[in-house]
């Protein structure tokens, strides 16, 4: 298809891009089939010298039967179908978050007006201290592990958009969100901001490079080195949604 | 202010400005409406300039728009332009035109009454409804500029955190006012249909454009106030510094910005179920007038309008997929959402049946009516992607979203709107439109519009955001820009295609053919009385016999030589006398329009 996503990178997205083409096929045939009712009705029931109408209320009960039965059907075959799958989904993927996973990597994701900044625990493991690494606009992430994001807004309502993730989530002032999503395989990913958010809205842009592990250890630890050396002891941008060293 | 002109009794003609006559507020109305319908419209063009043409000077107009900028849409133009387009095109165009005129218009000659029940407080609607107008406009026109968060104005964007200035205030102002008329109408109306039916005009003889405007009306009472408190605690926040929804660390507020959405969606969601009923209603009786047959299953659309109606409030939840609601009650909007699709399976169900062994007329108002039928299955179907959670999460807030509910309340219900003023007008001014200009602007219409809207579904497909100023920031859209310009070209094409109608308007109202009393053939209570209507609408109010659709019955050919049978005509005309016992029963009517009965015993013919 010359204008459609792009490439799926993540590891759930195949889900999403099946619902789309379960409920692509499914709708296109009603719409078929709609279509050659009405074209028939259209070029065979046309005003003609003499032609009457065949006269019907429509309103007995075999009529009734007919038509609930139709529409309990495609309930029934569509959206039954499609709500069954997609619950079993969220259950068992989409929200089923990597809590007590150790190999999950913890992000917290701070938006405002108009970029995003991405704070990694660092090799301690816990948000607020020293080795925290802060970046601006560009996520670093390895391929093949568990990302799990915690979000939340300075100012107002934000929401960061993965098109090759397939997802997305607000970032909310005054609340948080979360999301996760694993990379398939390593690459450089566009991500953005999904909600309006001002005049500048357009240009909240950001990348997420998903390397490869060895790759993101050694990113890591430079940036952790350089963190160290620019430490500010009174962050004000998290709310505390990961576990926050106090003081 | 009881003048001898508002004398319903009197016939006289009733001043313009200051009418209390129903017939006189619907011609207010609908130029108000096709005054702001012209104001959104030309903002849709500007718009897509920008998506074809991003940050290039915008022809013919550029300078005069945007001076400041050298001709070119700059970004925070662009972001005004969006919100009130949409702020425009829902509460100034579409709801003036299809509420405050069809409904004003057509109720009380629908049910055989002489005026709304309370004529001063239908006035005082279209004068609030113009104070909101006012309030609207003037926003352009005051320090920092038009109003910039959206039509969904989501705080903390709306509130003085993201929006500061007068603008957004008098946005809020004029959304509150917009309100304040849309309840009176709707106690108007729902006080009328309830109160002021003919004798005879039992609730299943009601056109199906009656039915629509009633669940409107009540969808309008319960609703409308939910976005009007939204808008009296946003008021506060942006004047008074409440931090109802204000929150954050930029200001440290302890609101919930969420509590908006509720309170927004709450009323939103119903709102498409506001502007799509009545235009279901109206198409479902036109369907049956112009395919000469009566609505199929009229008694199984009658409920689905109220299933519809009862359901509009259980399934606003879906808008909100993404803000982190909880997985409960996600999961239960996302089937309630489902569930709502059957009552609308139903009723485009009822459509084919009336089509399908029709003896279809292809006068103008019934292709503009076919057409929406069309655009309906495409953006009803597609209205299923969104439902879902697992697929919402890469549509929502991109173009997939646009391109489905402008199919649903920009293509169908603006199909409906010209559908109904080809076939009201002739009532309306007494003149008949020009059929060759309607056909001409329906054809142009009806392939630019999906063109448009189909292509924002792929565009939205290919992942697009919405209300991006300038999509090329983004690689993976950049490849995109070819299909955005043909979706522009066919924009253009759509926008000066309504130059054909407002020709065809214009041309019409003064120098069209004169309007015999009952152009169409059909037999509802609007066209047994002259048109245009006098001031009093019937000289005695009519008596009911049949439903509105009593088409094609062989009795009626055989005994009348016509196909259609008006409302009011006795049913000793049709059918074999009855005895007065039976019609004291209410049995002399029961052919018509009681499910189960054929028109008339087979030997009778």
């Amino acid at each position: 298809m010359p204008y459609g996503p792009p490439r799926d990178a993540s590891l759930d997205g195949h889900l999403v891009d099946g619902a789309f083409a379960y409920l692509t096929i499914a709708t296109g045939i009603c719409f078929a089939i709609v279509v050659v009712v009405l074209g028939i009705a259209l070029l065979f029931h046309r005003r003609r010298a003499g032609r009457v109408a065949h006269y019907t209320h429509g309103d007995r009960r075999r009529d009734h039967v007919v038509t609930l039965g139709v529409a309990v059907a495609m309930f029934l075959g569509i959206d039954a179908v499609l709500a069954g799958r997609s619950l079993g989904h969220l259950e068992t993927r989409f929200w089923s978050y990597p809590d007590g996973d150790p190999a999950a990597v913890r992000v917290e994701v701070t938006a405002r007006q108009w970029a995003w900044t991405f704070r990694l625990a660092g090799p301690d493991g816990r948000f607020g201290t020293r080795d925290d690494v802060v970046t601006l606009s560009e996520l670093h992430v390895p391929a093949g592990r568990p990302i799990y994001l915690k979000l939340h807004s300075k100012d107002v309502i934000h929401s960061l958009y993965l098109p090759a993730f397939r997802t997305k989530i607000d970032a909310v002032p005054g609340q948080t969100t979360r999301l996760w999503f694993q990379a398939r395989e390593p690459g450089r990913y566009e991500l953005g901001c999904a909600q309006h958010c001002g005049v500048s809205h357009y240009l909240m842009r950001g990348e997420m490079m998903a390397t490869p592990e060895a790759d993101w250890q050694g990113w890591l630890d430079r940036a952790v080195q350089d963190a160290r050396l620019r430490y500010d002891a009174t962050p004000d941008s998290a709310l505390g949604a990961w576990d926050w060293e106090q003081g | 202010m009881e003048t001898a002109s508002d004398n319903p009794a009197s016939g006289a003609s009733p001043s313009v400005l200051f009418s209390r006559d129903h017939k006189v507020i619907a011609k207010q109305f609908l130029a108000l409406g096709l005054a702001f319908l012209a104001v959104g419209g030309f903002m849709a063009m500007l718009i897509r300039w920008q998506m074809a043409h991003p940050a290039a000077p915008v022809p013919l107009v550029g300078r005069a728009l945007f001076g400041a900028s050298g001709g070119i849409i700059s970004p925070a133009a662009y972001t005004s332009l969006f919100t009130m387009h949409g702020t425009i095109m829902i509460f100034f165009a579409v709801t003036p035109i299809l509420i405050g005129a069809f409904g004003n218009f057509c109720i009380p000659l629908m049910i055989g009454a002489r005026d709304m029940v309370f004529p001063t407080l239908n006035m005082l609607s279209v004068w609030t409804m113009a104070a909101a107008t006012g309030t609207l406009t003037a926003s352009f026109f005051v320090p920092l500029g038009a109003p910039q968060a959206g039509w969904t104005a989501y705080a903390t964007l709306s509130t003085a955190v993201g929006t500061p200035g007068l603008g957004q205030t008098l946005w809020v102002v004029a959304i509150y006012l917009n309100g304040a008329s849309s309840v009176m109408g709707a106690i108007n109306y729902i006080t009328t249909i309830i109160r002021e039916r003919a004798p005879g005009m039992t609730w299943l003889r009601l056109p199906l454009t009656v039915w629509g405007f009633l669940m409107t009306s009540i969808l309008n009472a319960l609703f409308v106030p939910v976005l009007a408190a939204g808008m009296v605690l946003l008021f506060f926040d942006r004047v008074f510094g409440t931090q109802f929804f204000v929150a954050g660390s930029t200001i440290k507020g302890g609101g919930d910005p969420i509590l908006y959405q509720h309170l927004f969606w709450l009323f939103g969601h119903p709102e498409v179920y506001i502007l799509i009923l009545p235009a279901w209603g109206i198409v479902s009786d036109l369907l049956a007038f112009f395919a000469r047959k009566p609505a199929y299953g009229y008694r199984v659309t009658v409920g689905a309008f109220v299933a519809v109606t009862a359901l509009s409030s259980l399934v606003y939840g879906h808008h909100m997929f993404t803000t982190g609601m909880s997985p409960l009650l996600g999961e239960s909007f996302m089937v309630l959402t489902m569930i709502i699709s059957v009552p609308a399976v139903l009723l485009f169900l009822n459509w084919l049946g009336t089509l399908w062994r029709g003896s279809i007329h292809l006068d103008t108002p019934m292709l503009y009516c076919l057409g929406l039928v069309f655009t309906f299955g495409v953006g009803g179907l597609t209205g299923l992607f969104l439902a879902d959670i697992v697929a919402d999460m890469y549509l929502h807030d991109t173009y997939f979203v646009v391109g489905h509910f402008h199919l649903i309340m920009a293509a169908a219900v603006l199909l409906a709107i010209f559908a109904g003023l080809t076939f009201w007008f002739p009532k309306m001014f007494g003149r008949m439109m020009n059929e060759p200009l309607g056909k001409l602007h329906f054809w142009l219409t009806i392939v630019s519009l999906n063109v448009v809207f189909g292509g924002q579904l792929v565009i939205g497909y290919a992942g697009m955001q919405r209300r991006l100023y300038d999509p090329s920031v983004y690689e993976f859209l950049r490849p995109l820009l070819p299909l955005n310009q043909l979706i522009s070209r066919a924009a253009f094409v759509l926008g000066a295609a309504q130059l054909i109608f407002v020709g065809n308007f214009c041309w019409s109202l003064l120098r069209g053919r004169r309007a015999p009393e009952n152009p169409w053939q059909v037999g509802t209570l609007e066209w047994s009385i002259p048109s245009p209507p006098p001031h009093h609408n019937f000289d005695a109010i009519p008596v009911v016999h049949h439903g509105p659709h009593e088409l094609g019955n062989p009795l009626v050919l055989a005994r009348l030589g016509r196909d259609w049978l008006g409302q009011t005509e006795a049913a000793e005309l049709a059918w074999p006398a009855r005895t007065a016992a039976e019609d004291a029963a209410g049995g002399g009517v029961e052919t018509a329009d009681t499910a189960g009965a054929p028109a008339a015993p087979e030997g009778t013919t």
